[in-house]
């Protein structure tokens, strides 16, 4: 509760216990977002990313065969302008490959995009990767 | 408000100058975010639910909005739901006009794309056309808030006055969320911060939002009842407002898409940068509104 007058307001000495309550529980949540963001100043202290990708599934589409893929981070050093390089190679033999540029991978995060190849990638060999990467 | 209750009173005059003002507030308010790429991004791939969500709340937030900023004569829940639908109304409208005056709307876009980023806008637009209408308005709101508090019982009337001042800190973070929660620097900044910096922000959010209401002796700032220790105000102010302003930040980075797929740590990262301003948003809230 808060009076006001003459543009100054005045809290009031004996609050309701509501007020307490509120307060009690939101020290604890900040407390609690401090300890955590605390441990991973101490424990996690990486200092450049670990990338690694995987495709999570291949739809056929008009234009040709979409590839989707996750890029995983691992350490909790964050990755910007990463290149992903995906290869269709059927015996050691490359026959077609597709680039593209994520944004970001955020630390301990995984970030999504798609390739799209004119082959179909069933039966072949098909790798997803992380070429290079800025610091953000 | 300046629309009168029954036809005998009707004041054309009184009432285009009430539109004119919501309009002006809508500018006032929602003008960075129109000239924000980032929000004509986000009205065309922005998660149809998380925008219905967002479209959705904002029609009770207006309507208490009303309700507590009172326009002059908003007396009745009916009264405040009629200022909410104008305010929203005068929203989507003013967004629109500036939105196709600026070319980011062109005919040949979808209308898909285009009610997507008419509607984005018109959430910080009609809170700013309710501000703006009540703030630039030139009434008293201090005579209206002293009438509330004359009728009621003791405990029922501190419950809500401070659900009240709570509520005002929700509408000023948002406010302040909502003009950088878009925008691409905010995760950046929570990708260049390590969790030491993260822990320097929150210290510092909690100090300038305490600070701005009980030290600096701004107009509409606030004191302690004489014998009450300064951590009171703290305890029962301070960090409940930190929180609510976290958890707007939370939610706007959720609406935004910024949260997806983000580990835990790295999210909270980025709700500990958009908190600061959002801190600074509720403290100024409680000071002027």
């Amino acid at each position: 509760m808060t009076k006001i007058s003459n543009d100054k307001n005045i809290e009031p000495g004996a609050p309701h216990w509501i007020e307490w309550i509120t307060g009690a529980v939101s020290g604890i949540i900040v407390l609690v977002v401090i300890v955590w963001i605390g441990k991973d100043g101490v424990m996690d202290r990486d200092t450049s990313p670990n990338l690694h990708g995987n495709v999570v599934r291949t739809e056929e589409r008009s234009d040709g065969f979409q590839v989707l893929f996750e890029i995983h981070n691992d350490s909790s050093a964050t990755a910007s302008q990463v290149k992903i390089r995906g290869e269709l190679r059927e015996r050691a033999l490359v026959l077609e490959s597709s680039e593209t540029v994520l944004d970001f991978v955020p630390g301990h995060s995984k970030v999504g995009g798609g390739l799209i190849f004119q082959q179909n990638p069933a039966g072949k060999d098909l790798k997803v990767r992380a070429t290079a990467f800025d610091e953000p | 408000m300046d629309i009168a209750t029954t036809r005998e009173d009707f004041n054309t005059r009184k009432f285009f100058a009430g539109i004119a003002r919501g309009i002006a507030g809508a500018l006032l308010f929602a003008l960075p975010m129109l000239m924000t790429m980032e929000m004509w991004q986000l009205g065309v791939y922005i998660d149809r639910t998380r925008l219905l969500l967002l479209l959705l709340a904002n029609i009770p937030l207006l309507i208490i909005l009303a309700d507590r900023v009172g326009f002059e004569e908003t007396s009745t829940w009916r009264q405040a739901v009629r200022d909410a639908s104008i305010a929203y109304a005068l929203g989507i409208i003013s967004c629109a006009l500036i939105l196709v005056a600026m070319g980011v709307i062109k005919h040949d876009q979808s209308a898909h794309e285009i009610i997507g980023m008419i509607a984005l806008q018109a959430v910080p637009a009609s809170i700013g056309a309710m501000l703006g209408r009540s703030q630039l308005g030139g009434q008293s709101v201090e005579e209206g808030v002293e009438e509330e508090g004359d009728d009621g019982d003791p405990v029922h009337e501190g419950e809500t006055s401070y659900a009240g001042e709570l509520f005002l800190m929700a509408v000023g973070a948002l406010f302040l969320n909502l003009n950088v929660a878009p925008t691409e620097e905010m995760i950046l900044l929570s990708y260049k911060m390590t969790p030491w910096h993260a822990l320097v922000i929150i210290a510092a959010s909690l100090a300038v939002m305490h600070g701005f209401v009980y030290a600096l002796s701004f107009r509409g700032s606030h004191d302690l009842a004489e014998g009450t220790p300064s951590w009171h105000a703290f305890v029962r102010f301070t960090l409940p407002g930190y929180l609510i302003a976290g958890l707007i930040s939370a939610y706007c980075l959720w609406t935004f898409h910024r949260t997806d797929d983000i580990g835990s740590t790295q999210t909270l990262m980025t709700i500990v940068i958009l908190s600061f301003p959002g801190a600074i948003g509720a403290a100024a809230a409680r000071l002027i509104l």
